[in-house]
C-alpha cells in the first residue's frame, strides 16, 4: 500500500488535502476582507482628519465583527421581478472565481496550492470571469441603476484587461516562465523585477485598480450617479458575498504586485527560516493593499469616457511600446537586464512627465472652444 | 481509485457539453442560453485539461467566458426582451433536424471509436512550450496572416462606427 504524507493513504490524502486548502482560502478571503474593512475605514478616517470606528472593542477593533454578523442575520430579501435564479447565481459567480485565484499564490517556498506552469495566465483567466457575475447582477436585477452599473463595469473590465495583460506578459518575457513559483525565484535577494520594469508594475496597478472596481475606477457602484450599480437590489448576506469577492480580488492582485515585481517571499533571513517568506509576502501584500486605499482615500472618480480614453489612448500604446521596446532589447542583449531596466525608467519618466503637459493642452483647447463658442 | 477519476470527469464533461448544448437551443429565455454557452465553455476547458492542454484550456475560458459571452450578454441587455415559446426550432423542423443529425451522428460514432487504441495525448510539463513552437515558428506566416486579417477588421468595424465630427 503506498504511502503519502503524514502516512495516510493517497486516496484519503488527496480529497482532505483539497478540503483543508479551499478552508483555508475560505478563511483568507474571509479574516483579509474583515481586516480589510477596518483598515480601510481606519485609514480614510486618519485622510479625512476623523479617528474611525473606536467605540466597538479596543480601537474600534470589533467593529467589522459586529457589521458582519449584523450583515449574517439580515434578511435575505428578493424584490418580486427580479430574475430568480441569475440574482441568486451572481454573487457566487463572482465570489468563486476570486476564491479559486489562491490556489497558485506563492506564500513562501514550498507553501503554494499547486504549481501551475501556466500559473499566471489561470490568474487572469479568473479575473475575467469576474465581468460574467457582475453583468449578471446587473441585468438580473431589473432595475436601470443595476443594469448602466454591469454594462459599465462589462466595458471597463474587458477593455483594462488588455493594458493588464500586456503589462504581464513583458514582465513573463524578462522572467521566462509563467509560473508563479518559477517568477517569485527569479527574483532573489533585492534583484526585484521592480528594478527592472518599473513602467509595467504601473500600468500593472491602475489596471488593477479598473480591474478590483476601486476607486478612481469605481464607475460600476458609482453612488453619487447610480445609486449603487449592480448592488443596488442585493442586501444581507448576498451584497457582503460581493464585498468579500472584492476585498479578496484586492489581495489577489496585490499579491500578483508582489510577486512579480517584488521578490514574493523574498526577505531577510529566508534561507533560514522558510516559513518567515510567510510574513515577508504578508507584509508586502498588505502594503499594496493599503496603496489602494490610499488612493481611495485621495484620488477623485474619473468619468466614463476619460476612463475608456485613459485605457485606448494611453495604457494600451504605452504597453505596447513597452512590451516591443523590451522584448527587442532582451533579443539585442540576451546576457544582461540593464539595457532593458535603462529604457523602462526612461519610459517611466517620460510617461509621469508628459501627462501634466497632455493635460494641460487639453485644458487651454477646451478653454479654447468655449470662449469660441460663448462669442 | 484514481484509474476511475479520469472517465468519470471525462463522463460528467461530456453531460455538462451536450446537456448545455441542448440547453441553449431549447431554452426560451436568449439570457439562459447565453449562460448555458458559457457553462458550454467551461466544459470544453475541462477537457482540454483532461488532455493535459491546460494552456489551450485556460485560454478557452479566457476569451470565450471572459469576454465572447459577456459580449453576447452586452446585446442581449440592449435588445427589447419578449419571452419565446420552448423548443421553437424542434417543432417545426424536427424531421429536417434529424434528417441531418443522423447522417453525421453516424459518421461521428465511426470515427471515434477509430481512436480507440491512440496513445493518450497529455504531455510531460505541460503544453506551454510545444503549442508557442507551433505558432511562432512551424505555423510563423499563417499566425501573421490572420492578425493582419484581424487588424483589417478592426479598422473596418472602427470606420464603421466612427461618427462624423460636427
Amino acid at each position: 500500500m503506498p504511502v503519502g504524507p503524514f502516512g495516510l493513504d493517497p486516496v484519503i490524502w488527496a480529497p482532505l488535502r483539497l478540503i483543508i486548502a479551499v478552508l483555508l482560502a475560505v478563511g483568507l478571503v474571509f479574516n483579509g476582507a474583515l481586516a480589510q474593512i477596518y483598515l480601510e475605514r481606519k485609514i480614510q478616517a486618519i485622510i479625512q482628519d476623523r479617528l474611525g470606528p473606536l467605540h466597538t472593542g479596543p480601537w474600534g477593533l470589533l467593529q467589522t465583527f459586529a457589521d458582519a454578523i449584523k450583515l449574517l442575520g439580515k434578511e435575505d430579501i428578493r424584490a418580486r421581478l427580479t430574475d430568480k435564479w441569475f440574482f441568486l447565481a451572481a454573487p457566487s459567480i463572482v465570489f468563486s472565481p476570486m476564491l479559486a485565484s489562491y490556489v497558485v499564490i506563492p506564500f513562501a517556498p514550498g507553501i503554494v496550492g499547486a504549481d501551475l506552469s501556466v500559473g499566471l495566465l489561470y490568474l487572469t483567466t479568473l479575473g475575467s470571469m469576474t465581468v460574467l457575475g457582475i453583468v449578471i447582477a446587473g441585468w438580473a436585477s431589473n432595475n436601470k441603476y443595476s443594469l448602466i452599473g454591469g454594462l459599465r463595469s462589462a466595458g471597463q473590465l474587458i477593455s483594462y484587461e488588455v493594458p493588464q495583460i500586456l503589462s504581464l506578459v513583458t514582465v513573463v518575457l524578462v522572467v521566462g516562465t509563467l509560473s508563479m513559483v518559477g517568477i517569485a525565484e527569479s527574483q532573489p535577494g533585492w534583484q526585484m523585477n521592480f528594478l527592472v520594469l518599473p513602467l509595467a508594475f504601473v500600468t500593472y496597478f491602475i489596471a488593477g485598480l479598473a480591474e478590483t472596481n476601486r476607486n478612481p475606477f469605481d464607475l460600476p457602484e458609482a453612488e453619487s450617479e447610480l445609486v449603487a450599480g449592480f448592488l443596488t437590489e442585493y442586501s444581507g448576506m448576498r451584497w457582503a458575498i460581493f464585498f468579500l469577492a472584492e476585498y479578496g480580488e484586492v489581495t489577489v492582485v496585490s499579491s500578483i504586485v508582489t510577486t512579480l515585481w517584488f521578490g514574493a517571499w523574498h526577505g531577510p533571513f529566508v534561507e533560514v527560516f522558510p516559513l518567515l517568506g510567510v510574513l515577508w509576502f504578508t507584509l508586502k501584500t498588505y502594503f499594496f493593499v493599503l496603496v489602494f486605499m490610499w488612493i481611495r482615500a485621495t484620488l477623485p472618480r474619473l468619468r466614463i469616457d476619460q476612463l475608456m480614453s485613459l485605457c485606448w489612448k494611453v495604457l494600451i500604446p504605452l504597453t505596447l511600446v513597452n512590451l516591443m521596446v523590451t522584448a527587442i532589447l532582451l533579443l539585442a542583449f540576451p546576457t544582461t537586464l540593464v539595457p532593458v531596466a535603462i529604457a523602462n525608467w526612461i519610459l517611466l519618466a517620460g510617461f509621469v512627465l508628459a501627462l501634466p503637459y497632455f493635460q494641460r493642452r487639453r485644458l487651454v483647447a477646451l478653454r479654447e472652444r468655449l470662449r469660441t463658442a460663448a462669442a | 481509485m484514481f484509474d476511475i477519476l479520469e472517465p468519470a470527469f471525462f463522463a460528467l464533461l461530456t453531460i455538462g457539453i451536450v446537456g448545455s448544448g441542448v440547453g441553449v437551443v431549447m431554452a426560451n429565455r436568449i439570457t439562459t442560453s447565453a449562460l448555458l454557452m458559457a457553462f458550454a465553455f467551461l466544459n470544453v476547458a475541462g477537457m482540454f485539461l483532461l488532455l493535459g492542454a491546460e494552456t489551450i484550456a485556460f485560454f478557452q475560458v479566457l476569451i470565450y467566458v471572459g469576454a465572447i459571452t459577456v459580449l453576447i450578454l452586452y446585446g442581449v441587455m440592449f435588445t427589447p426582451q419578449s419571452p419565446r415559446p420552448y423548443g421553437l426550432f424542434f417543432q417545426t423542423q424536427k424531421w429536417w433536424a434529424a434528417l441531418l443529425v443522423v447522417p453525421i451522428a453516424i459518421f461521428v460514432a465511426v470515427v471515434s471509436f477509430q481512436f480507440k487504441d491512440s496513445p493518450s495525448a497529455g504531455t510531460k510539463g505541460g503544453d506551454l512550450l510545444p503549442l508557442a513552437t507551433s505558432v511562432f515558428r512551424d505555423f510563423a506566416f499563417p499566425f501573421e496572416v490572420a492578425s493582419v486579417l484581424l487588424l483589417a477588421a478592426m479598422v473596418g468595424a472602427i470606420v464603421l462606427v466612427k461618427r462624423d465630427e460636427e
